[in-house]
């Protein structure tokens, strides 16, 4: 097992057992990015680099994530969900460094990490990097769009957008509900570099974080399954908003736990 | 006010190097020397106010002060919920111009009317308003914006009633300016509609009626600091307030909840009915009762039930 598999399986179990205490929902939608958020944080970003959630509502993932590489503490997750807590369903303004801005309503995080990447591409000429993780039913978003028509018109090289594709939304499958696909085509058409992959395929993940093209910004169309890990959660819609009961919870853990 | 705006952004622009402006494909006739003078530092972001909105928190994210201009309706309507989460949640130093408060744009429609951004804006957390009255006051608010830390909107607008008067005193910090010293009311133009007051004030001076005239211009007030206006409300026992605005949300409900003193307080504003009819700024203002002659008989019908009411409880 390599390393970033072993951070992705605490990572997964972390998240678990935060959504059982707190007996919150999004379990699965955290689940189908743990691998990008993993190999983000421990591969990717350097200091002086931004990484902006996008899919707010996969902050129970990130908050897991940065508590796996050391940024947050367990005091901290023991928050979660917590009358008091900076730790809420959706990342919080002002909070931690490591979560620049709060997020939770869909189609804000490209236009604002599209900011930060012309600004240090067009001004400040850093070589600083931008990532931002969207979902695919963010897509949806008008506001997500206009983003990427600035950034590939702008050709922001600097700047990588993740499409978490899980296929499901809100209330059905993004192919049903209001189909985003092809995306690789969409992108493409925008101006981006785009490379379609496994999104929970670390070798594949860091090829194609590793060979992305000059004078264009990229895109990651990284195809994951929604609750990835558990299996009665693998693809269930129904697990977007479910909480865990106690047999469930243990069957989740078990199933992490026996994984290699 | 647009030109006074770019010359004063012009000097910012010069000033400080962390400052950039961003115009959502406007600036035809206006912006081309800035463009010219600043290079990249002009950005046409093209017609896309949501994404503009999270552009300017990202910029400011990494230190830059930026400036977004748009017609008023798509610079604050259409992507009101940028400007609340990317920008007011985060307390950024972003500064978004609106071209167009009131009825500036006229003839253009109801689409580009601005009678309800202040309302709207108003209750963002950390957002400051700056409303000039005139022309010659939008200087002193972009340096005044250029000081706040925070996020603020500016609201640029041309009046049906263009005309100016001295000012007698204007207050530094807040921009509230004291017009015409008078005993019988108290007479507040927010923002531009305090030009539609300079033509009223005539009319009134005939009728014997000389009224305490002042001009507001930036929320949150500050009261405390304006004490020629609480003086003068305390002194008179009776406030008129004159807003290009609607009255439900405007500037003159919130004077209203902040005054200490419980005093007869009557809004004039313009209201939206069915069957409207489009044309000039001063058109607009004329169908909603808001013309000189029209604003100068409410006062006076204003002042006089007051004072019958006051002898009935004597």
């Amino acid at each position: 097992m390599t390393e970033l598999s072993k951070i992705a399986k605490k990572i997964r179990v972390q998240l678990i057992q935060m959504h059982y205490k707190a007996n919150s929902g999004h379990i699965s939608s955290g689940l189908s990015c743990v691998e990008i958020l993993a190999y983000l944080h421990k591969e990717w970003l350097t200091p002086n680099d931004c990484f902006i959630l996008s899919k707010g509502h996969g902050a129970s993932a990130l908050y897991a994530t940065l508590w796996a590489i050391g940024v947050l503490t367990d005091k901290d997750l023991a928050t979660y969900y917590q009358d008091g807590t900076l730790l809420s369903a959706h990342p919080a303004p002002l909070a931690f460094s490591a979560i620049p801005f709060a997020t939770g309503s869909l189609g804000h995080g490209l236009p604002i990490a599209t900011g930060i990447a012309y600004a240090n591409q067009i001004f400040h000429e850093n070589g600083n990097r931008t990532a931002c993780l969207v979902s695919d039913g963010e897509c949806n978003e008008g506001s997500t769009w206009e983003a990427a028509l600035f950034a590939g018109h702008h050709k922001l090289e600097n700047l990588t957008v993740i499409i978490d594709s899980n296929g499901l939304q809100g209330f059905g499958s993004t192919k049903d509900v209001l189909n985003t696909e092809p995306l690789v085509k969409k992108w493409e058409a925008f101006g981006f570099a785009v490379q379609e992959l496994d999104g929970h395929d670390f070798s594949q993940l860091n090829s194609a974080f590793k060979s992305q093209i000059p004078g264009k910004p990229s895109c990651l169309i990284a195809r994951t399954h929604k609750g990835k890990g558990v299996s009665f959660m693998q693809d269930q819609m129904s697990w977007h908003y479910l909480p865990l009961t106690k047999e469930l919870y243990e069957k989740a853990m078990s199933e992490l736990e026996s994984q290699s | 006010m647009r030109i006074e705006f770019t010359q004063a952004l012009h000097h910012i622009l010069e000033n400080d190097p962390r400052s950039v402006f961003i115009s959502g494909d406007l600036g035809f006739k206006a912006f081309e020397k800035i463009q010219e003078a600043f290079g990249k530092r002009f950005l046409n972001a093209g017609v896309a106010e949501q994404n503009m909105v999270g552009l300017g928190a990202g910029f400011s994210y990494t230190g830059l002060r930026p400036w977004l201009y748009s017609i008023v309706p798509f610079i604050t309507l259409r992507c009101l919920e940028q400007i609340r989460n990317d920008i007011c949640l985060h307390n950024l130093p972003v500064h978004i111009v609106g071209n167009g408060g009131g009825y500036t744009y006229g003839i253009m429609g109801g689409t580009h009317h601005a009678l309800e951004d202040l309302g709207i804006l108003k209750g963002l957390p950390n957002m400051t308003l700056f409303f000039p009255c005139e022309n010659n006051q939008v200087e002193a608010h972009v340096q005044n914006i250029q000081r706040t830390l925070s996020p603020t909107y500016l609201r640029l607008a041309i009046s049906g009633f263009q005309s100016s008067m001295p000012v007698l005193e204007e207050n530094p910090e807040t921009l509230t300016r004291h017009y015409n010293r008078g005993s019988k009311i108290t007479l507040i133009g927010m923002g531009h509609a305090l030009q539609l007051l300079i033509p009223t004030l005539e009319i009134l001076k005939s009728s014997g009626v000389n009224p305490d005239l002042f001009g507001i211009s930036k929320f949150p007030f500050q009261l405390e600091k304006d004490l020629a206006l609480t003086e003068s409300v305390r002194k008179t026992g009776k406030v008129l307030v004159v807003e290009e605005h609607y009255k439900t949300g405007g500037m003159g409900e919130s004077l209203q909840a902040s005054l200490e003193m419980a005093v007869p307080f009557k809004i004039l504003a313009p209201y939206y009915f069915r069957g409207q009819r489009y044309g000039s700024p001063r058109f607009h203002l004329g169908q909603c009762r808001m013309d000189p002659e029209n604003i100068a008989m409410q006062i006076l019908e204003f002042i006089k039930s007051e004072n019958e009411a006051s002898h009935h409880e004597t």
